[in-house]
């Protein structure tokens, strides 16, 4: 089962020439800035919008002719979208009656399907009487009562505070890695895409301008919005506590201390830290001060962003560092020299995967 | 002080009323009649402007097209204009000698002045811009994704329409329909000019207050407060159950 | 400055109501407060300009409408020095309530029927009235005009049929000749003087046969309370007078007695 996407649309001030491909062992991340034509791509694979040309095929059978509510795909939008006037059952059972289905037959369906969400006791409360997990849970629910076999997660998460974006992605990672058929999110949230995508496809002005893992990211991006998406420092691993009370993560690539969440128990896996390249101090000689990750490494590259320079170093772990480019000069910065660099234990953003969070994050 | 302005001609009203005789008023044969002529031209043409104004309102929030801000002036108008010029309008219009109405009668022998039609159209003409503004405003402040979701989630035009947009803007639709309702209640010049003042067929409350004034002022009071009650139970019921979120 | 442009909006609002009432001229001078039937209004307008020369400084201010509605005005707010009523019994209300002196007689009027000049319906007498279909308003009960024209239809004893063909009653001789020039209605009772130069051409008038025909009274008084009761008595008398009358009969009234 898989999906493929060649699109081209021309419209006043807009043109789309989209390819790209899904396939169903994946989560698909699209991404790009807003204006690029993420939501003419969603409204495309929805049937909304029909393409001047080319097609979209899914597990082999083309869509092209097939109205949107026979289309076999689900959409979770951004801010859920509930329908404030209708119970979550009914809101579930919207796609089925909008189909034609029979009002007994589709309220049983969404009754059964609130049930898998444990949402059974809530099947008559209205959107605004729902936590916004609940809310969520019943969104997930109404975008999967059809069966689809394409998930399209529109924006999900870009619109909920720290916290809750966090408890969302739990849920919404569970529903992806479960779901039988193609999973396609659509993001401008880097964070978002990369936790939750096995691979990227960043559109930029209406064309596919890079696709790969996050690791062809990072190894080589292609444009500065490529460049600036992977710029964030993400780091997985293993959270343990130290004597002192602060928290090491113990990631692939090294190990660094960060504060120790109060939610978190001693270990934790799959834990998510987050570092942006702007926290991190670059120093010639070895620092002296209150900063607790200290690294030394190699410059891999120094990419210059207008009065700002991305420094690229060969840490353990690999850091990437956001200076202006006074320091760089100041410090007599250079590509294949050696360099210290520093940032404090609060710097980091620590993702518990339990659905608890700690520190600032700035996607 | 601004409350004193509005109340002072209603405690006059209440000083005046011969509250001995307001029994004998209200449930005479006349006042009876004109009640029940009064409810009937006031809820049909509340539907006319609720079937005429519905879609007007959708385009108008709607869809760009120019001359738009023309339409929404026009559309206005009735509520400015004087109603007895609404009445002189119409009559020019659809009078027997009329635009429309001359070829009205011509062709169909149709003549709409002197007739309880003529008396909904003048009130309907007279409230129809409260039912516009108020289903512009609403349909202008719906959340215009969850229409767009709904359609994502495969509904047709029509199923979303009755499904979603309708259904959201039920409160403004109630809300605009009650306040034309009530002004068609209370419409009197329009309906005088092209309608005329005919018991039973085109003499609607407002016109009976008018009438009873003629003969008997003190007792034309007693129905005159008859009105302002139901104009007030409208308002406040309006308040309770559509203005407070 | 919000608030001194509404006061100073409010102050020029009030010096208009009070000047219509109060003097309106230089000193020496003095406004006479005429209320008159609504169907004096052509021939009132042009006596009170002969009389305003006739007796230099005075001001005659008329206000014209339904003798029933001046009446009700005068008993409530008294504010006429001189009242000109179309029925007798509206002006013996007035006499009751307020009290008149100087009465007297100046006027009559008969009812005519008035059809738009192509005559649509054919009426050509007053029974013509009474066939089914034809569309007669009629002034409404308790206005003068409405009543006379009842009385008409009582006395010709075609009273019931005609009343089933009526489909308005207005609210006063002004509006019937309105529904009659516009072409809307059939036919209508008004007053002779109602047909005036400036509608002549727009209706046409048929006599009522004088057995059946009410003449209507107009009788003239000095309202009780008046600040200026001699000009309102020389006013009272300017008008049974002879000039007055020769203005009253090119008017389409009759004379008194």
């Amino acid at each position: 089962m898989s999906l493929r996407v060649d699109v081209a649309l021309q419209r006043e001030g807009f043109s789309l020439e989209a390819a790209f491909d899904a396939s169903v062992d994946e989560t698909v991340a699209l991404l790009g800035p807003n204006g690029s034509g993420k939501s003419t791509v969603v409204s495309i694979l929805a049937g909304l919008i029909r393409p001047d040309s080319g097609h979209v095929e899914l597990d082999g059978i083309r869509l092209d002719d097939v109205p949107p509510e026979e289309r076999p795909v689900g959409v979770l939008f951004q801010d859920l979208l509930l329908f404030p006037h209708l119970s979550a059952l009914e809101n579930v059972a919207f796609p089925l009656r909008a189909r034609g289905a029979a009002k007994v037959g589709a309220r049983r369906r969404a009754a059964e399907a609130l049930e898998r969400f444990g949402m059974a006791g809530r099947a008559g409360a209205r959107p605004r009487d729902l936590s916004g997990g609940e809310a969520q849970r019943v969104a997930l629910a109404r975008t999967l009562i059809t069966e689809p076999r394409l998930l399209l997660l529109d924006e999900p998460t870009s619109s909920l505070d720290v916290a809750a974006r966090a408890r969302f992605r739990r849920l919404l990672s569970e529903t992806l890695r479960t779901f039988p058929g193609v999973r396609v999110l659509v993001s401008h949230d880097p964070v978002e895409a990369m936790t939750l995508a096995d691979r990227l496809v960043v559109l930029e002005d209406g064309r596919v301008t890079q696709a790969g893992t996050p690791e062809d990211f990072r190894r080589a991006p292609r444009t500065p919005y490529a460049a600036e998406l992977v710029g964030v420092n993400l780091f997985a691993g293993r959270l343990e506590r130290l004597p002192d009370g602060a928290g090491r993560l113990v990631a692939a690539g090294g190990e660094l201390t960060v504060a120790w969440p109060p939610q978190a128990s001693d270990p934790t896996e799959d834990v998510l830290a987050v570092l942006r390249p702007a926290d991190v101090s670059l120093h010639r000689e070895c620092p002296e001060g209150s900063a607790r990750n200290v690294f030394h490494g190699r410059i891999e590259e120094i990419a210059v962003e207008g009065t700002r320079a991305r420094v690229r170093l060969g840490t353990h772990p690999a850091l990437v560092a956001e200076v202006t480019l006074g320091s760089v000069s100041r410090l007599g910065l250079a590509e294949g020299t050696a360099a210290w660099a520093s940032f404090k234990a609060v710097e980091v953003a620590v993702l518990l995967p339990q659905g608890t969070s700690t520190g600032t994050l700035v996607g | 002080m601004g409350a004193a302005f509005v109340a002072l001609p209603l405690v006059g009203l209440l000083a005046r009323a011969p509250w001995s005789r307001a029994a004998a008023i209200l449930s005479s044969d006349s006042s009876r009649t004109a009640f029940r002529l009064s409810l009937e031209v006031s809820g049909l043409a509340a539907a006319l402007d609720l079937t005429l104004g519905l879609p007007l309102a959708w385009v108008l929030a709607r869809k760009a097209f120019p001359g738009r801000t023309f339409v929404r002036g026009l559309v206005v108008l009735p509520l400015v204009m004087p109603p007895v010029v609404a009445g002189v309008a119409l009559l020019a219009a659809l009078g027997r000698r009329g635009l429309v109405g001359a070829w009205l009668d011509r062709a169909f022998g149709l003549q709409l002045t002197f007739t309880t039609g003529a008396a909904v159209l003048a009130t309907a003409l007279v409230s129809f811009p409260l039912v516009v503004l108020a289903a512009e405003a609403g349909l202008r402040s719906i959340d215009a994704r969850l229409e767009q979701a709904a359609s994502f989630l495969g509904a047709s035009r029509w199923y979303l329409m009755r499904r979603v947009t309708l259904p959201l803007l039920g409160p403004q639709i109630a809300a605009g329909a009650a306040l034309a309702w009530a002004r068609a209640l209370g419409e009197f010049g329009a309906t005088l000019m092209f309608a005329g003042n005919l018991r039973g067929r085109t003499q609607t409350l407002p016109l009976a207050v008018f009438e009873l004034s003629q003969t008997d002022p003190r007792g034309a009071t007693v129905l005159a407060l008859a009105l302002v009650a139901v104009s007030l139970a409208v308002i406040v019921a309006l308040r309770r159950r559509l203005l407070t979120p | 400055m919000r608030r001194s442009a509404t006061a100073t909006f409010l102050a020029v609002a009030l010096l208009a109501t009070g000047c219509s009432r109060a003097d309106g001229g230089a000193p020496g001078t003095s406004t006479l407060t005429v209320f008159a039937a609504s169907s004096l209004t052509g021939a009132f307008t042009q006596i009170g300009k002969d009389f305003e020369a006739a007796n230099p400084g005075t001001h005659v201010a008329f206000s014209f409408g339904p003798s029933d509605g001046l009446a009700q005005q005068i008993e409530s707010e008294g504010t006429a020095d001189v009242f000109a009523s179309a029925s007798g019994t509206w002006m013996d209300d007035v006499a009751t309530k307020v009290g008149v002196t100087d009465r007297a007689d100046f006027a009559k009027n008969r009812l005519v029927i008035i059809t738009p000049p192509s005559d649509p319906a054919n009426v050509r007498s007053l029974a013509d009235l009474a066939r089914p279909g034809v569309q007669v308003v009629l002034a409404a009960a308790g206005v003068p005009v409405g009543d006379y024209a009842r009385q008409v239809l009582t006395n010709a004893g075609i009273a019931k049929q005609v009343l089933s063909n009526v489909v308005s009653n207005e609210q006063d001789d002004a509006a019937l000749v309105a529904k009659i020039t516009s072409g809307e209605a059939d036919a209508a009772l008004v007053y002779s003087s109602d047909v005036t130069s400036a509608v002549s051409t727009d209706v046409k008038a048929i006599p009522i046969p004088d057995p059946v025909n009410v003449i209507a009274t107009y009788p003239i008084a000095v309202v009780h309370g008046t600040s200026q009761p001699d000009v309102a008595q020389a006013f009272v008398a300017y008008v049974t007078g002879p000039a007055a009358q020769a203005t009253l009969a090119s008017f389409g009234f009759l004379p008194p007695g």
